[in-house]
Formats: structure tokens, sequence, C-alpha cells
């Protein structure tokens, strides 16, 4: 029961990890806490869905059709509103929640608010000991560890990487060293929607489809991006491993009813105490 | 005359890059002085410092006898030590006349502001000479009045001692002069200290008792502007940006 | 930080008797409107007035000293929530819980804003759009306090006096009337007193403000708590108006809702957000036959006033009045 739970939370926070890498990703360089993920993140599953279940192609299409929708959404998103309000950022706050809003919303009106079931893409499971993890949460877990592995390589070997690192430490002065900015806003953008969408494919298997399915996720990665720190790849595995671990025992020791609450509980506890966030950065 | 600021052994560090390389210097109550010295050399950050926008590394700021390093700049500022910044500050959507009663209710604040209150808004109005634009609103104006309206709200909280961070950059000969002016009158008639770091020697020459010069966050000279002048140690930190500074 | 605030707010203008025509009429024709329309009318013009007060109050946070929020419509439950229960279960008179309820938010914002505030940038709004989803699921959940989804039923009007009667729909309608007058005079006053300058000055350039001797910190949890005591009121009111509460009536949305009546009317203007409120309540009812548009007609009106006029109406009166001059 306990290492069942355990492994539920490990999963489940690796896919607020997930999200919460691109989110942060975006912040360090944009300023933008970029709500507009959340909404990405239902349309890219019902991308999928539909790609599996009335196109009848196999899931690894599904998964890349996502990726493409996810990825391309977010690029326009930044290409044409966002980066009208350079500097203007309440207002870019504003349009992120309101994108998020839109999105989800036209996910109720095109697909109705019922769930749908999304088929499961690998069966069977692994059982070790008298406890069993389906081979679909291994999944969620490999993928997502690859994803950072080639998200992390990306920052540190790739040029834009390293342009991308370099705005994230002071904007002002890439720019002056010949960065050219919008090209790693561009990139940062894309990165988020593909793993947003990564995400809420691997997820959807596990708990259906439906047009709010990305509220939760988005606030809890963005807690995670919050306490995790900024600009670390490192603070938001930890961070947002951790989360999914306190919220899976702290289901079943606490109270399921405030499962959800938790995150920001924590938040708010965190902030009276250490108003910088954990990892110092404000 | 008594000592107003003794700063001693002041430091800042940050990151590990020196900025203010434990200096010391004391200024004398109704004084004049100017801080000197290239870009990068610590003047803003000792001024940052001063005001309490930055907590110093190590060392003291002693003003009128009281350890303030490391208050927060709304405190230094009611001890009496008002400022000005090197990027103009302003708010903007104020008129020129609230902008400069903000100053004088930040220090008494009001709900409504007293007769007195307005009277003084009156009285630094006309000082400065912006009585005609009163009803401006201050981001219209030219940056130059920008910033002859933040050290008049300066002036208007009744500062002890007034901190100009390169107050008349960018301003014209005679906005240099009319500046001058006014802060030969505030020196005489209101009794306020006057602390000025500026990048025009003009200023620096003709209004200052002392000055301070620092290059790399060190001190290296202090004393009488003509004293200064000739400091072998000044001339050598200034050599190849002569041009600028003469 | 003059982003979203409409410019420039000419605070030193002696009142000019022509600016209070608007919100003359507006009175006026809400203190008629018992006589000549019906119910159904009066209890629209309930909302929109509530709405109007919360609008307004936002505005003092947002719009006056600048940290934009989003848990405007928590406070707002919390409001009413504690006022409900205070008379509910600890049998409190209506008089005692509208006050207390109202101290109640005031305290709560000032502990959570103190520490929350001092964050910059995105970090202190985001906290507060967590902060207003996480009440909303304490209401949801605390089912034997609250009553959970089922909502909280069998609230009390507010008990008459001098032979007013607040039962009845007349009486507890011109109540909030009442209210909203003074909640709403009593913000013009503070946004133009002293205090109000301070809150711009702080808007408009933290550093100054600070080195001019304003204690930014201090002021700023003021006007947030304020803001959100004045909520906390309009809850009561609102809870022993309708006399039932439902989770959803406080959910994130609501806050959204808010923020986006305050930016349509301008905000920074404190007349703005009122007005906001009273047109996006109308729009509201006319919407009613189309409850699945309601959410996408709202976010693309938000984006479409963010790039049209983030400033709003107000913002474009204000832009007209000065090319006149």
């Amino acid at each position: 029961m306990l290492l069942q739970q355990i492994i539920n939370g490990i999963i489940i926070g690796s896919s607020y990890a997930l999200i919460a890498l691109g989110l942060n990703l975006i912040w360090s360089i944009t300023d933008i806490a970029d709500f507009a993920q959340g909404g990405i993140y239902v349309l890219a599953a019902y991308v999928a869905y539909y790609i599996v279940t009335a196109a009848k192609l196999p899931f690894i299409l599904a998964w890349i059709g996502a990726m493409v929708i996810g990825g391309g959404l977010a690029y326009l998103i930044e290409r044409f509103l966002y980066r009208r309000w350079t500097g203007k950022s309440r207002i870019q706050l504003l349009c992120a929640i309101a994108l998020f809003f839109l999105m989800a919303n036209l996910a109720i009106l095109w697909f109705t608010p019922k769930a749908k079931i999304f088929p499961s893409y690998i069966s069977g499971a692994l059982v070790i000991s008298g406890f069993t993890v389906s081979y679909q949460r291994i999944a969620i877990l490999l993928v997502s560890a690859a994803l950072f592995v080639v998200v992390f390589l990306f920052i540190m070997k790739t040029k834009i990487g390293k342009a991308i690192r370099a705005a994230s430490q002071d904007r002002l002065v890439a720019e002056v060293v010949g960065i050219n900015i919008n090209t790693v806003n561009s990139t940062v953008f894309i990165i988020g929607g593909m793993l947003s969408a990564t995400a809420a494919v691997l997820i959807s298997p596990l708990y259906a489809v439906f047009p709010s399915m990305g509220d939760l996720p988005l606030l809890k990665s963005l807690v995670v991006v919050i306490l995790g720190g900024f600009g670390s790849v490192a603070g938001v595995l930890v961070g947002g491993l951790s989360l999914g671990l306190a919220e899976s025992l702290g289901s079943v020791y606490i109270s399921s009813a405030y499962q959800h609450g938790f995150a920001f509980f924590v938040l708010i506890l965190v902030l009276m105490f250490f108003p910088k966030g954990l990892f110092g950065r404000t | 005359m008594s000592t107003l600021l003794e700063v001693i052994n002041l430091r800042k560090e940050f990151g590990g890059v020196l900025a203010v390389n434990d200096n010391n210097f004391i200024v004398e109550e109704g004084s004049r002085v100017g801080i000197i010295g290239p870009n990068g050399a610590g003047k803003t950050t000792s001024f940052n410092m001063i005001s309490g926008a930055f907590k110093p590394t190590s060392g003291k700021i002693i003003f009128q006898g009281k350890e303030i390093q490391g208050l927060k700049p709304h405190k230094v500022s009611r001890l009496g030590i008002g400022r000005t910044f090197q990027n103009v500050r302003a708010f903007q959507s104020l008129t020129v006349y609230d902008h400069i009663l903000t100053g004088i209710l930040a220090h008494n604040l009001k709900l409504i502001p007293s007769k007195e209150q307005y009277e003084m808004a009156d009285y630094i109005l006309e000082i400065t000479n912006l009585d005609k634009m009163r009803t401006s609103v201050v981001g219209d104006l030219t940056i130059a009045l920008q910033r002859k309206i933040e050290l008049a709200t300066a002036l208007a909280t009744k500062p002890t001692l007034l901190l100009l961070d390169e107050n008349m950059a960018g301003l014209t000969y005679v906005e240099i002069n009319e500046t001058l002016e006014l802060l030969r009158k505030v020196n005489k008639e209101m009794g306020i200290t006057l602390i000025v770091v500026e990048h025009i020697m003009k200023v620096i020459m003709e209004l200052c008792e002392k000055i301070i010069v620092l290059n790399y966050g060190t001190k290296i000279a202090e004393g009488p502007p003509q004293e200064v002048a000739n400091n072998k140690e000044v001339i050598e930190a200034y050599l190849g940006e002569e041009s600028e500074y003469a | 930080m003059g982003d979203l605030t409409v410019k420039p707010d000419l605070v030193t203008r002696k009142t000019p008797w022509k600016k209070l025509i608007l919100p003359g009429i507006i009175l006026l024709v809400l203190l008629l409107a018992p006589s000549f329309t019906s119910e159904y009318v009066i209890y629209v013009a309930v909302l929109a007035v509530i709405y109007a007060i919360l609008a307004g109050s936002y505005d003092l946070t947002t719009g006056y000293a600048g940290p934009l929020t989003f848990c405007h419509g928590a406070f707002w439950g919390i409001g009413a929530y504690a006022s409900a229960l205070l008379t509910l279960k600890a049998g409190l008179p209506f008089w005692l819980a509208f006050p207390i309820s109202g101290i109640l938010v005031f305290i709560f914002a000032f502990i959570i804003g103190y520490p929350a505030l001092k964050l910059k940038g995105h970090y202190f709004a985001v906290t507060t759009f967590f902060f207003g989803y996480f009440v909303y699921l304490v209401i949801l959940n605390s089912a034997k306090l609250t009553g959970g989804p089922m909502g909280l039923r069998g609230i009390q009007a507010p008990e008459g006096f001098l032979g007013l009667n607040f039962a009845s729909l007349t009486g507890s309608y011109y109540l909030i009337l009442f209210f909203a007058v003074v909640f709403l005079g009593f913000l013009y006053f503070l946004v133009h007193s002293g205090f109000g300058r301070m809150l711009i000055a702080i808007r408009e350039n933290e550093d100054l403000a600070e080195a001019t001797g304003i204690n930014t910190a201090l002021l700023k949890v003021l006007a947030f708590s304020l803001g959100a005591g004045i909520a906390g009121l309009t809850g009561s009111l609102f809870a022993h108006f309708f006399r039932l509460l439902h989770p959803t009536t406080f959910a994130w949305m609501t806050s959204e809702m808010i923020v986006i009546m305050a930016l349509v009317g301008g905000l920074g203007t404190l007349i703005g957000p009122i007005i906001g409120a009273f047109i996006v309540t109308f729009i509201l009812e006319i919407m009613r036959f189309a409850p699945e548009f309601r959410f996408i007609i709202w976010s693309l009106a938000l984006i479409i006033i963010l790039l049209v006029e983030p400033a709003g109406l107000m913002g474009i009166v204000r832009k007209l009045q000065r090319r006149k001059r």
C-alpha cells in the first residue's frame, strides 16, 4: 500500500515536473507565468484522442500530432500576443489567463463537457513481490525521464540552448552580445508547448480526457516552478516529484478531500516563512 | 562644524565582485561634498547603501550619531536623508503639484492634507521655479523637468542631507546654472547638506567645498576642488577619459 | 506599471460637479427602480450593485496600489460564508455578523498579503490565484460546515429595526443600495485622500516612493486588506440577500470576472470599474440564454480589451479629453 502510493506519487509528480519544466523555461526567460499552457494541455489531449479513436492511427502518431499542435499554439501565442506587450508584464499575465479560459471553454463547446476514455496504449502490468504497476505508468516515468535528459542536453549542448541560458541570466546583456531574443523566446515557448502536450498525452489514458483536465496540472506545475527555483532543471524535478509524493501520501494519511488543495496550502505556508521562495530568487 | 554623516569601512560586494572597497569619509553639517570617479567607481552603489536601497556587505554608516546601515529606504528617508536617482524616476501620472505634495505627505501622512502641507507644497513650487506648470502631468514633461521635479520632491521631505545622483545629466547650460543656484540657496537658507555625484566637472568645481574621488570602489583622493584637480593619482584615473570630463 | 491604469489621474483638480452627474443618474435610477420594474430586474440590479462594490474595492488594490490580484472573489466568498455561519451556527444577529465578517476578511487578507506582497512580478499575482482556488476548495470540501456542493441554506434576512423591514425584496434592496453608497463613498474618499496619493506613488514608481519615505510594504498590504475587507462586507450583504450560498459562486471565474469588470471600465479611476460592473452584469444577463458561450466571449473580450485599450472605457474618455485640451 505504502509502496504503491509512493510509485503513484512519483508518476504523477513526473507529469507535474514535465509541465513545470516548460513553464520554468518560459518564466525565467520571458517573465511570463504562462497559464496558456493549461489550455494547450487540454487541446493537445483532445487532438491525440481523436487521432487514436477517430483516425485509428497508432499512438505514437497521436503523440507527435499533439506535440505539433502544442508547440505550434505556444509559438503563435508568443509571436502574435505576448510579444507585442514586451515589458508590460501585467497585460501579458492577464492575456495568458484569458487564453487558458478560452481554450478550456472552447473544448467544452467543441467536445462537450463529457469525459472521454482514452484507450490505453500499452496493456499489462509489472508485478513485483505482490504489488502491480501498469506498464502505462512505467511508460510515463520513462518518457518523462527521457525528455528531461533531452531538454537538459538541448540547453547545455546546442547553440540555441546556450543562448537560452545566457538570456535566463540577463536578457539585456544577452541582447547586447548579439543573441536574437525573439528566437530564444520562440524556442522556449515551442519546447514548453511540446512538453505540456506530452504530459497531457501521457496522463490522459489514466484519467480520461475532459475540458477541465488542465486546471489542476497547470496550477500545481506553477507551484512547482515557484517552490522549485528558477532556471534549475534539478529544482523542477525535485519539486515535481516531492509534490506528487506529498499529495499521494497525504491523500491516504491525511485527507483525500483536500488532496488538491495541498499544493496551494504548502505554497502559502512556505511563502509566509520564506517570502523569496525556497531557493531564494525572486 | 559638526559631523553629520560618517562612513566607516563601507564595503559592498555583488556575488564576489567588489563594488565599494572599505571606504571611509566624513561629511560635515551644512557642507557641500562632491563624489567623482569613472563609471563603475562605486559612486551610485555608495549612495544606494547610504539611502538604504542596498545593504552593505560590511562597514558602518553613522548619521547624526546613529547607525543607519541596513535600514529600509523609507526609514532612512524619515531620518532626514533625501535622494534622487541616476536614471530619472517620477510618479508619471501625477500632476507636478501632487508629485511634490506626495513628498510632503510621505513623512506625515494625513488623509486630508493640512493647510501647512499645502503651503509647503506652494513654497517648494515657488523656490524650484515650477509654479507655472503645477497642473501639468509629470509624464508629459521633458526629462530635464522631471529631474527637477524629482529634486523638488526630495526637498519637500525636508531632508537634512540630500544625495543627488547625476541630477544635472542632460541639462542645458542654462538649466545647470539654474539648478546650481537652487542648490546653493537650499544649502545656505535651508541648511541642507549636499552630497553630489556628478560627471559634469563645472558643477563639482563650482558647487562643492570638498571632493571625494573613487576609482574601482576605492577612495583615491579627498580634499578641496583645486587640490584634487591637481592630484596625480586622480589625473591618472581619468586619463583617456579626459575629454569627457573636461 | 502604468500599462493598465488610466492616466493621468488629475487628483489635484477640485471635483467638478459634472463628475457627479453620471453617478447621480445611476443612483437615481436605482432608487426609483422598484417602483417601475419587475422583481427580476431588481435581482439583476442587486447583482450589478454588488459587483460594482467588488470592482470598486478591487480597484483600490490593483488600480491604485498596483499589484495584480486574482482572489477578490475569494474574499467576497469568505465574507459571505463567515457571515452566514456566524448567524446560523453561532446565532449572532446579522448586525453583528456583518461587521465581524468584514473585519475577519481584513485580518485574513493582512496575514496573507504581508508576506506575499514581498513577491515581485508575476509571483504575487500567481500566488493570489492559488489562494483563490484554495479558498474555493476549502468551501467545497468542508461539507460539514459549509454544506459543500449542496450549498448553504436557511440564511436569514437582516433583522429590521425602527420599523424598517429587510425581509422584503424592496427592503433588502434599499439596504444593499445604502451600503453600496457608503462603501463606494468611502472608497472615493480614500483614493482622493493622502492615502490614495501614496498608493498612486507606489504604483507609479515603488523605488522612488520608498526613497521618498513612504512605507510601501505597509501601505500596499493596507490597500490589499481594505479592498478585501470591503469585499468581505459585500459578501455578507450578498449572503443575507439571496439567503443561499453555493461554492461555485465564489470559484476562480468570479475573481476573473471582477478583473474583467474593472478592466472594461478602466483601472485606477474608481468610477470606471463601477461602470464596468454594470455593463458586464447586463451582458451576463443577456447571455443567460447561451451559457456555453459565456466564458468564451469573456476570454475573447478580455484579450480584445488588452489589444485595443488596456486602460478601458475611462482610458478612452481621458484620451479624448486630453486631445481636446
